[in-house]
Formats: structure tokens, sequence, C-alpha cells
């Protein structure tokens, strides 16, 4: 059984990750901060939690989940490709191994209530799933441009019994949600859990949704040693927040011979301004909690990211992927809207997967790499499926491209 | 006599107006002013001093700009600054200290900065004779705020509810001004949803009031004009320092 335990990349006692993480919220917050610390730090190896836990990740979510031989992909790059299938978890995304576990530790510490903010729809979808599953009061905060984008996970999360708040200030996307899902938890701070959906915000939920996720890594690393009786020379996963990335890592990080890579959005190019590229453009200050890199003007005012997929379009990143940058742990780069379309189409038609916006980012790094794969075992985190993006790829696809 | 802080947001107005319209302000009784410095995500602040954030930021306001509207207004009344902490952080916190002394600045109300993040940057600003305020709030228990205003300096601004400024809530403060009290002599504000029809109750347990979202709400109603909204804001504020001193 997965119990997570104490790792060199535990930030200290308030939370900082060298430079990066801490606690930046309103006084209102922190002694609740400190509450769900104390509270994590108890279930963190406590074997009756987790056993909770697994049990929901067992039956209800549907994992292990399998990490499967891409053989034709492998025979193109000439490499041996193996794709974690994060994507055939319940809800369709990584997503859910988080709040499972948030919405537990929620339940344990007597909130009757939660909250969550969404970008693309997938977190929102996957706290609106534990809510019903817990019986949880649940709200949803959703930029309103993603309320039009997204109808169908809006639909999914008010069928599922959660109120979802379209958020008209600022740029009306994830930024704004988390604002305003921030706002909202400040008013409510007596009675209600916060279930952040990536690793972000402030300490202890870098760490702690770190731990939820690194069920990610701990599988596929007994998983490729069954398989190959080896670790793989690269990981691969796409970083909006980082969630699924963190996860995955967290096992492979300090193997001595694994490069773990993380794939940025590069929207229309990191030399134009739209993009999603934090690391790569941004630099370091403070924003919902954390400090992080950050894509912001000379002032220090946050701009709008861009991404062709709504899960990467953010301007920060969570604060462990900023430390792993500055050490050099992890290695970052980006992949274009353009580059991530075709790998949608290319992983589709080669293996019959057809993986989130967010992942093709991950699975386009593939080709990126050039003739570094050629020998090469790499895993690669398909983060989520593509069945949301059905709609906006039917508009901005166009097939006889491919032909 | 108690003491009443008003905020105003810098670049809704011409800086000279905001600048007037503080000086009207401080004609009619305020004591201290919190200029506040727009931010793009103000998550501590209701949906009034967020519009204004906006308007300024739309207009094109500027950070350096809070420079010269300090000059103008420090020497007759006390002037602090509001801001996000990444506003100070990504111009140089040095920077922002040695301009911000030079300009007149006395203190900074940080929202998003507690106490465990301000240690650090005490001695720097304080090195300047510039206070970083510390925040009580209701949700605080009295071991953590004996720890957080061992050391206040100038005053304690106690944030009257769990919940954004501007908002209609209140709570009983008496219990946790009498634990402030206990354990600090520095005087006590009380910030967060203060207008003219809250102002009395809430000064009751403390030495002073914080004015916002009631003074921007003027600010940034488009329907007066520049001169229009000086007039009005300072009449409120004249009004509101009468009725916590009655």
């Amino acid at each position: 059984m997965y119990i997570p335990k104490p790792s060199p990349h535990d930030p200290d006692k308030n939370g900082h990750f060298d430079l990066h993480g801490g606690r930046y919220v309103p006084e209102t917050l922190m002694p609740l901060l400190e509450e769900l610390e104390a509270e994590y730090a108890k279930v963190r190896q406590d074997e009756g939690f987790w056993s909770e836990v697994h049990a929901l990740l067992n039956d209800y979510v549907g994992r292990p989940s399998p990490l499967y031989h891409a053989q034709k992909l492998s025979d193109e790059l000439g490499a041996t490709i193996y794709l974690k299938r994060e994507d055939l978890n319940h809800t369709g995304a990584h997503k859910v191994n988080n709040t499972i576990a948030q919405g537990l530790l929620a339940k344990r510490m007597g909130k009757k209530k939660v909250i969550a903010e969404t970008g693309a729809g997938q977190h929102g979808v996957a706290t609106a799933t534990i809510a019903a599953l817990l019986g949880l009061e649940c709200e949803v905060f959703m930029g309103a441009k993603d309320v039009a984008r997204q109808q169908l996970n809006v639909f999914r999360m008010e069928l599922l019994g959660a109120k979802v708040h379209p958020v008209e200030s600022g740029s009306k996307t994830l930024k704004d949600a988390m604002n305003d899902a921030i706002r909202h938890w400040v008013t409510n701070a007596r009675d209600t859990f916060y279930i952040i959906g990536t690793v972000a915000g402030p300490h202890p939920y870098p760490m702690m949704v770190r731990d939820f996720q690194a069920i990610i890594g701990y599988e596929a690393k007994m998983q490729i040693r069954e398989k190959t009786g080896k670790l793989p020379d690269y990981v691969l996963a796409c970083i909006g927040g980082g969630s699924n990335a963190i996860g995955m890592f967290a096992h492979f990080i300090d193997e001595p011979g694994v490069q773990c890579i993380g794939i940025e959005a590069g929207g229309l190019g990191v030399d134009t301004d739209k993009h999603g590229a934090s690391l790569e453009k941004g630099s370091p200050g403070v924003l919902h909690g954390q400090m992080s890199y950050l894509l912001q003007d000379e002032d220090g005012q946050i701009l709008e990211a861009h991404s062709i997929s709504a899960g990467l379009d953010y301007p920060g990143i969570g604060p462990e992927h900023s430390y792993h940058h500055d050490r050099g742990t992890v290695k970052y780069d980006n992949i274009t809207d353009g580059e991530a379309l075709d790998a949608f189409v290319w992983l589709s038609r080669a293996e019959g997967i057809i993986p989130a916006f967010e992942s093709a980012h991950a699975v386009a790094y593939l080709k990126k790499m050039g003739d570094t794969i050629k020998g090469k075992t790499v895993i690669v985190n398909i983060s989520g499926r593509g069945d949301k993006d059905m709609i906006q790829a039917k508009e901005i696809v166009d097939l006889t491209k491919y032909e | 006599m108690k003491h009443l802080v008003g905020y105003i947001t810098a670049g809704v107005l011409e800086d000279a107006a905001t600048a007037d319209l503080i000086l009207a302000m401080a004609a009619k009784g305020m004591d201290t002013i919190e200029l506040g410095i727009p931010f793009s995500d103000p998550v501590a602040d209701g949906p009034v001093i967020e519009k204004a954030a906006m308007i300024a930021l739309e207009k094109g306001y500027r950070f350096d700009r809070t420079y010269g509207i300090t000059q103008a207004i420090s020497g007759t009344i006390d002037t602090l600054w509001m801001g996000y902490f990444n506003s100070f952080y990504h111009k140089g916190l040095e920077s922002v200290a040695q301009k911000g002394a030079a300009a007149g600045l006395k203190g900074l109300i940080i929202p998003d900065l507690p106490f465990e993040e301000a240690q650090a940057h005490k001695p720097l600003f304080g090195g300047h004779g510039i206070d970083l305020i510390d925040f009580v709030a209701p949700t605080d228990t009295p071991e953590r705020i004996k720890k957080i205003i061992a050391d206040a300096k100038r005053f304690i601004y106690l944030v009257a509810y769990a919940g954004i400024t501007g908002a209609g809530k209140s709570e009983d403060l008496a219990e946790i001004s009498q634990a402030i009290k206990a354990v600090s002599s520095t005087p006590l504000y009380v910030g967060f949803g203060v207008d003219k029809d809250t102002a009395k109750e809430k000064v009751k347990h403390a030495d002073g009031v914080i004015v916002g979202s009631a003074f921007v709400k003027i600010l940034i109603d488009e329907s007066l004009t520049a001169s229009q909204k000086i007039d009005r804001i300072a009449t409120l504020a004249g009004d509101i320092k009468s009725l916590i001193n009655e």
C-alpha cells in the first residue's frame, strides 16, 4: 500500500521550498492552515487513513492505472515508450487521486462544505464527484470564460449536485476562479474545506497534493521495473499548476540516471505574449498564497496566460517546480498549441488513445526530443483523456491536414 | 480621541486630485491615510475596492507614481500604503523602503503577508522608519494573538469579521479585543465593513477605525465629477470622525 514518506524535497516548517512556497494569505486563514497542517501531519503516515484512501482508489477510481507499452510510437521513434494511463481513471484524469484524499480529510476534520476552483472543469468535476460520494455540500468557482467554453463540464458538476459560480472578475479564467475561491474561503473559514486542485496555494497544500498524486509515480516505478527490469531514462509530464507532473516525478527525481522533464504550455510560442510558460518567461512573485515563478509585468501585475488547453492556461506554477527548476533537479521545456494538436491526432491514430489537450503536450515532446530519444526508455504521463476537448477539437483540428 | 484611518485607492483620480482628496479628508479630521496601490488580483478585497483597482490599472496607473502622491501629502498627514506583497517584492523591497522613506512613508499594510512571512522583512523596513502593520483576525486563538502582536508597531489592525473588505458582516469583537488588550498596549484599530452606520458600534472596543469601501464607493461613482467626489468623501470622513468620538 502506498503511504507517503518524508521526502528530501519537503518544504521547511513555514512551507518554503528554498525561496518558493510559503503562506501568503490573509491572517484570517492562518489558523485554518495551521489546523490543516497539524491534521495532515497526523494522517500523512496513518495506515487507517490510507486504507480508506486506497479502498476508494482501487474500487471507485480503478487503480492501479495501467502502464501501457506503446508499440507503434516506439517503432516510429526508435525508442521504448510507455504511457501511464491516468486517462482511464474514473472522471477521466489524475485529478480524482487528490480529491478523494482531500475529501476524506475534510470529513475527518468535521467539515460539511467543500469548495474548489476549476479551469477546464476537470478538478471541479472530480471535486463534485467526491462530494456526492461523501455527502458533502460542494461549490465550484469557475471563470465565466471557461463556463462558456466548457459547458459540458458545467452540466456534469450540476448533475452531480454541485453549485457552479461563474466568476466575472479579471480575465474570467482559472486565476480569477482561484481568487474568488479564496475570497469565499476567507468568508466561510470556519466550516469550509478548500479542495485545491493542484500543487499550488499556501502551505501545506503543495506538499499535501504532491503526496496524494505521488501514487502515480509509485505505481509507474513498480510497473516499469516489472516490465523492463530497469528504470526509464526519461519521465515526461505536462505542467499547468503541475500536480500530475510532481506526482509522477516524486518517485523518480532522486534516481540517478532518470531525467524528469516537465512540459509547460508554449501557446503561440514563448516569444509571443500568448503562452503559459511561467518558468521559461516568468519571474518569482506571490500569487494565490505562494511564492513561485509568475507571468507578470514590470509592476508585478499578473499577466494573462494563454494555452489551447484550459488546464495549462495559468500564469503561475506550483512552488516545488520552481524549486526544482532553480536547483536543476528537473528539466523544463515547452510545447506550442500547434505541436500539441499534432500530437493529439498522432496518439489517437497510432495507438487509439485520445489524450486530453494537456497530456498531448507531453506526448508532443517525444518528437521534440529528436535523436536524443533513440534507444531510450521513456514514460509519458497521459494525465487525462480527451473527451472534454471534443467540441473544441472539432472546431480547430483540420483532419485533412493529416491525410 | 478615537482615531480615523481612511483608505483611498491611488490612480482612480489624477494624482494631484488624489492628493487634494486626501488633504481634504485630513482637514475634516482624518488622522491617517492608507494609500491603496492597485493590484490585479486583490484577494482580500471585496467588489468595491477590486473595481477601484481595475479602474486605476485600466487608466494605466504605475507603481512609481505612488511616491509622488506620498510626497505631496506626507507633510500634512500620517501616510501608510496598503498593497499586496507582489507589488513591493517585484519592485525590490530595498528600493521600495528607501524611496518610500524619502517620500515620507511611515508604514505598510500588506494583507497577504501574515506574521510568519513578514518577520524576515521587518528589519529592512524598520531600518527605514517604515512599520509593517500586524493583523489580528477573529479566527485567531489567544495563543496565536500573543505570538503575532508581541512586537506590534504603530497600531494593530483587527479584522472585524472573517471575510473580505466591504461586506455587511459583523462579529462580536468584545472577547478578541480583550485578548489583544491583555497582551499589548499598541493602539487597536478595527477595519473591514466600517461605514457611517457601523462605525460607532465597531469602535466600541477599539482605539480607532479603518474605513475603506465606504469612501471608495463614492470614489468610483461615475455620475460624480472629481470635485464632487472630493467634497462628499471629505464630508463623510468628517462625519465618521465625529461619530466615533461621540
